[in-house]
């Protein structure tokens, strides 16, 4: 079972939070896990698509917060 | 220094246009409706803009309307429809906003899904798809270059005997009518005309009635300027001209773009498949991870290449690209590039070879 860490985002336009989740996720072990907490309005679509492009895994828990697991 | 226009879809009116323009103004300012000599010589000018045009489009000189506010032709195309009342107005998720907006509001509609690669789910439209039924699809999408397969969706529609409109803002002539259609919209800005002027389409064996509640006959309000007629059809046959040449040579520069950039740039997402059967020419749609459009797109324009943008964070919009969301492509960090004809292959090059710099550039500086 991996870490859980909380990145809050929430108020930050795009693509800052996912700038900082690249960032975050950089320093994570594979099976660490992340919640991302962000509201902009590209947020959602952004991460699906950065999850394509880059291997890991996103699972939405709401419109504004989302798990994200290290590959 | 680039070449105003030649990467970002602004495009100047075709020259062939501007050669008649000023001579229009002075040789058709008069109503071609009303009586005199003047006159005459106006109605002359026209019909012959209206034969050239529909000439080059594959209609009869009857199926087309001049329009002077080209925005409003796929609203009002729809909105004449017999069955837009009661019928089911169909659309596909990347369609323009206005369009969106109306089937919205419709009492019935339907969003047709589309692939990773922009295409529309042809297996939901023959699920939606009714005798009643109004499909409103673009030839192209102006955002990506993503070319919809309109013979088979042609099909589908007409076996139902369904209403079809088309949208030819972003193609132009450059995709042909289909077998079956109802309606169709081109804007002369598709070809390089002026702005402010566009072509409704009515397909003759099809019923539509002006939605505007008028005492005449007339299908369009006729409040264009003859002037940009005759320079519209002047730059159809121009533009049409180039086209032989120049499409198959922005393909292969697109086609390169593609290549180099995937190759030079990690991180990258482009959307479209790049077949020739599923894009235009001329138009390539680049999101990169862990950029700011905004920044990237000035970053480009003090290099002297102005592009567009379908992210957010441009200061133009509010909310992102909706096409780029339909397709799941990556929202941010995108830049639109759209090469007007005659554009310079070594400029494409200088392209192709700075921004790898400007990229590492700006993820440095976004800590990325």
């Amino acid at each position: 079972m991996g870490e859980n860490l909380v990145l809050d985002c929430l108020g930050a336009l795009c693509p800052t939070p996912i700038i900082q989740l690249s960032k975050a996720v950089r320093t994570m072990n594979p099976g660490d896990h992340i919640t991302l907490k962000a509201d902009d309005p590209a947020t959602k679509s952004d991460l699906i698509a950065w999850a394509r492009m880059t291997g890991n895994h996103v699972t939405v828990i709401s419109e504004t917060s989302f798990d994200i697991e290290k590959s | 220094m680039v070449t105003a226009g030649a990467f970002d879809g602004e495009r100047p009116l075709h020259p062939a246009g501007a050669a008649v323009l000023l001579a229009a103004f002075e040789r058709g300012w008069a109503q071609p409706g009303g009586l005199g000599e003047a006159s005459a010589h106006s109605r002359h000018l026209l019909q012959a803009a209206r034969e050239e045009i529909a000439g080059h489009l594959g209609v009869t000189a009857t199926e087309l309307e001049f329009w002077g506010e080209p925005a409003l032709i796929s609203p009002m195309a729809l909105q004449g429809m017999p069955a837009f009342t009661e019928g089911k107005l169909i659309v596909g998720a990347t369609e323009r906003q206005e369009i969106l907006a109306l089937a919205a509001r419709a009492k019935s509609s339907a969003t047709l899904g589309v692939s990773h690669s922009g295409l529309i789910d042809h297996d939901q439209l023959l699920e939606e798809v009714e005798s009643d039924s109004i499909v409103a699809i673009q030839s192209a999408n102006i955002e990506t270059g993503v070319c919809q397969n309109l013979k088979e969706i042609s099909q589908i529609v007409g076996a139902m005997k369904a209403q079809l409109h088309i949208d030819y803002s972003a193609s132009g002539p450059l995709v042909p009518l289909p077998h079956y259609w109802s309606t169709a919209d081109f804007p002369a800005k598709s070809w390089d005309g002026p702005s402010g002027l566009g072509v409704m389409l009515i397909n003759k064996s099809q019923r539509w009635a002006n939605p505007l509640a008028t005492a005449s006959t007339r299908r369009s309000p006729e409040s264009y300027s003859l002037p940009l007629v005759l320079a519209a059809a002047a730059s159809l046959t121009g533009w049409l001209a180039d086209s032989k040449n120049e499409s198959e040579r922005l393909r292969n520069l697109t086609t390169m773009m593609r290549e180099v950039i995937a190759r030079t740039i990690p991180d990258v997402d482009i959307a479209g498949s790049g077949k020739s059967e599923e894009s235009l020419p001329h138009i390539l749609s680049v999101s990169i991870l862990n950029i700011s459009g905004e920044r990237l797109v000035n970053a480009l324009a003090r290099e002297g290449f102005a592009v567009a943008s379908g992210s957010a964070c441009v200061a133009s919009a509010i909310e992102p690209s909706h096409v780029l969301q339909a397709m799941g492509i990556l929202t941010h960090g995108n830049i639109r590039i759209s090469l007007m004809h005659g554009v310079q292959e070594s400029d494409v090059k200088r392209f192709l070879a700075l921004l790898p710099g400007i990229i590492s550039q700006l993820r440095t500086e976004a800590g990325a």
